[in-house]
């Protein structure tokens, strides 16, 4: 979408959310619906973040705490399982490696430049005092 | 489409498609799209929602972007409530005459609003949908403070408090009004359902939700939304300072049917000392000081008392 100055904004907008009509939203993940380009769906935070959230499958037990409790829909859950998230709205909070009930966590907080498969080689092991 | 979305447990909860999108400019960390996840997932019914300026509004709906999956509208400060009204009403009225293309779909009308615009500048406008009653939900995304403008105290602000315009210093220990009492309020409406929820608890959160949509008329549902900038916390700990805010009974979680019967919905096992939630904040730093800390015995006190208050009218039924 174009740039505009400020003089130049409509007094009300009507911004559509989809191309096209979809019937039943609620049914409809967000993966098969057709956003249009002022849906902030299209857009990113990416650029918002120091430290990312990197997830370790293993460890995981689909809880969802993450998913109920994550600010910006960015944990990705498909069929009441954890499937990833969303690194273009992720915006680093953190709050999904806080409420993480495993032991060791399976979700940890890393710095944004950091190699997430070798993370996940040492992820580290479970902590006995917990 | 209007039977009551069923959610036995968070992983059936976890299906729901979300309807609220991310790359919104809120602050990470902010609790106010917690809240209103888990109010749009609370049904699959369609929704026309609006938003009174804050935060919420603000950062969802920046030109050219929109975050909300549903018909949203944003008209003024106060007057979310009765915009989401004014919907309602044309939709009876298009109903009555038999002019909806889908007379079946049965959609839900939900306001979101900060507490600013509730507690202070939309009242009026609120308690007159109350008293129309219209069959809208009133949705108070309560951060105790005016957010979005740069944390200047509201009347939701608590006592000791410190915000902008409310400074603590070396000759005040910020601010000293307490919160006003919304949700006696609204309740002396009479209105069919008043609630106040936290979006750590969220099996309580969706049941009241859904017992509001199942109401018919107006609905008050009150949610604490902790402000990682304003109450000035690290954003990973929005969850843990909203468990302390339920655990110390600052925000008990009850509800009040038909404004006659009081019901307490969560009973903490282990109370946590109102000191710790006061202690995990920033703007209640200063009343960790010498000069200031007859004010956590207050705050106790108060806390206690309120406690006792509700669970006395629980009894009673009243």
């Amino acid at each position: 979408m174009a740039n505009k100055g400020w003089d130049e904004f409509e007094i009300g907008a009507m911004l559509r959310t989809f191309d096209g009509s979809i019937d039943d939203i609620a049914g409809t993940a967000q993966e098969d619906r057709s956003y249009s380009e002022s849906s902030s769906y299209r857009a990113s935070v990416a650029d918002w973040r120091l430290e990312k959230p990197v997830f370790n499958k293993d460890y995981c037990i689909d809880c969802q705490f993450c998913w109920i409790y994550c600010p910006d829909v960015s944990i990705i859950a498909r069929d009441k399982k954890m499937i990833g998230v969303d690194m273009d709205h992720c915006k680093g909070c953190g709050i999904c490696v806080e409420v993480c009930p495993t032991n060791p966590k399976s979700l940890l907080m890393f710095t944004e430049q950091a190699d997430e498969e070798s993370e996940i080689a040492s992820w580290p092991s479970k902590d006995e005092e917990k | 489409m209007s039977e009551i979305k069923k959610i036995k447990n968070l992983k059936e909860f976890s299906t729901s498609a979300d309807r609220f999108e991310g790359a919104n400019l809120l602050c990470p960390g902010c609790a106010h799209s917690i809240i209103v996840r888990e109010v749009l997932n609370a049904t699959n019914d369609d929704l026309i929602l609006s938003a009174s300026t804050g935060c919420l509004e603000v950062c969802t709906a920046v030109y050219p972007y929109t975050s909300w999956d549903a018909s949203w509208i944003h008209i003024g400060f106060e007057n979310g409530s009765t915009a989401v009204a004014g919907a309602e009403s044309m939709y009876n009225a298009l109903k009555t005459k038999g002019r909806l293309k889908q007379p079946d779909r049965n959609p839900k009308f939900v306001s979101f609003a900060g507490d600013g615009a509730s507690y202070d500048i939309g009242f009026q406008w609120i308690s007159g949908c109350m008293e129309r009653g219209h069959n809208i939900m009133h949705v108070v995304l309560d951060n105790e403070v005016y957010a979005n403008t740069g944390g200047q105290r509201s009347s939701s602000t608590p006592i000791g408090s410190s915000a902008t315009t409310s400074p603590s210093g070396s000759h005040s220990y910020g601010e000293k009004k307490n919160k006003k009492d919304m949700m006696s309020i609204m309740a002396a409406h009479h209105i069919p359902y008043v609630a106040q929820v936290a979006p750590n608890k969220w099996k309580d959160m969706v049941k009241k939700i859904q017992k509001g949509f199942a109401v018919d008329g107006p609905v008050f549902i009150n949610a604490v939304s902790p402000c990682t900038t304003e109450w000035k916390f690290d954003p990973k700990d929005t969850m843990y300072l909203t468990d302390l805010s339920t655990d110390s009974l600052v925000f008990p979680l009850y509800e009040i049917i038909d404004g006659k019967e009081l019901n307490i919905t969560y009973r903490p096992k282990n109370v946590v000392p109102v000191e710790e939630y006061l202690a995990a904040q920033g703007r209640f730093k200063h009343l960790f000081k010498d000069q200031y800390k007859h004010m956590i015995k207050e705050w106790q006190d108060r806390v206690d008392s309120n406690w006792a208050y509700l669970q006395r009218r629980e009894e009673a039924k009243v």
